[in-house]
């Protein structure tokens, strides 16, 4: 285990904020990339994280995936297929890239079924524990006109601000890795999802096929921190990506997770080999 | 932008919102821009237009200032 200065040298300027959270035991510890750190630490770890990259983020998805994150992300949604009137909840997701998609989706099933595209009622809200990535989505949603059907909301994948029930859909697109506890989040995704609901994430995974794992290893470890450096100016963020991407629960011990938690007909679709994975699960 | 600035908030929202963890009804505080969890004895502050629903960022309600509920 690290002691609380190593996390300090490391993280300068991120641990501000280090009260211990209410529901977290002092001597709980979890991941951190590859350094195991109280759990109570790991929520502001990771908020540091994206704090120092929120405002190049994008630039750096783009660069640091080809652009392939776009099409990942598209079919995630055209996985989840969103439908006009219905109240979907995205979880980490404070740019606003999945939400988009989400109601821009919905719209376009709604000018088949009705011509106009303008079906009332078609919600999506927006739940980032980081609020730097909430404005960001924020200013997107107002430079793109878009006032209806989206809120916004800074909260906590494992204790979330919204009644039991309530939504029709809970999306989580690379945010469950960096959540310090993955089964309480699942728990509070089924909580929050009415009946017939549907869970669905997008997460980096475990690299399935042969040569592929070893270019992504040399590729996670040497090329991305060194992108990090050049363009967020923040390495150190860039290699605990690679880091916790190792670190997350390859494709199936994920679905045994979720269905601890009570979600039904788990199954999961690689993408890209396995780089990343969507995994699926309803409450019935 | 500074605390409480006057970007509108989200009435669909404010609707919507429950305290995390006990999942008490909320009570809008215009004013103060705070979502007010009277049972709970914690508000939620509103920060330019966004809900910080994170009870480590909550403020403790003082003694009389909830309401009875």
């Amino acid at each position: 285990m690290c002691g609380d200065g190593e996390a300090i040298t490391i993280w300068r300027g991120t641990l501000a904020y280090t009260k211990v959270r209410r529901m977290t035991r002092e001597n709980d510890t979890t991941h951190f990339g590859f350094r195991t750190v109280q759990a109570a630490e790991k929520a502001s770890l990771v908020r540091g994280v994206f704090d120092s990259v929120a405002p190049r983020y994008d630039l750096m998805n783009d660069l640091m995936s080809g652009g392939v994150h776009r099409i990942w992300k598209d079919t995630f949604v055209s996985w989840l297929d969103p439908r006009p009137g219905r109240a979907y909840l995205d979880v980490a997701g404070g740019t606003g890239d999945i939400a988009f998609r989400i109601l821009e989706s919905a719209e376009r099933c709604a000018s088949v079924l009705r011509g106009d595209g303008l079906v009332p009622g078609t919600h999506v809200t927006v739940c980032d524990i980081n609020k730097e990535m909430l404005a960001v989505g924020r200013d997107r949603a107002l430079d793109k006109g878009r006032i209806q059907g989206m809120s916004w909301t800074c909260g906590d994948a494992e204790a979330l601000p919204l009644p039991d029930r309530s939504v029709d859909a809970y999306t989580i697109a690379f945010g469950l890795r960096n959540v310090t506890r993955i089964d309480q989040a699942l728990a509070e995704a089924r909580r929050v999802l009415k009946p017939g609901g549907r869970f669905l994430c997008l997460e980096f995974s475990t690299v399935v096929l042969p040569v592929l794992d070893r270019l992504y290893d040399i590729y996670s470890f040497k090329v991305l921190p060194a992108m990090g450096r050049y363009v967020a100016r923040d390495e150190e963020a860039y290699r605990y990506l690679a880091e916790s991407i190792r670190k997350f629960p390859p494709q199936d011990e994920l679905i045994a997770r979720m269905e601890a938690q009570g979600l039904r007909q788990c199954k999961y679709r690689n993408l890209s080999g396995g780089i990343a994975a969507m995994h699926s699960g309803w409450r019935l | 932008m500074t605390e409480g600035s006057s970007r509108p908030t989200d009435p669909k929202l404010l609707e919507l919102l429950v305290a995390p963890g006990s999942h008490n009804t909320l009570r809008y505080d215009a004013e103060a821009q705070e979502l007010i969890d009277d049972r709970g004895g914690l508000a939620f502050p509103i920060r330019d237009g966004i809900p910080i629903m994170l009870i480590d960022e909550a403020r403790a309600l003082d003694e009389g200032e909830a309401r009875k509920v």
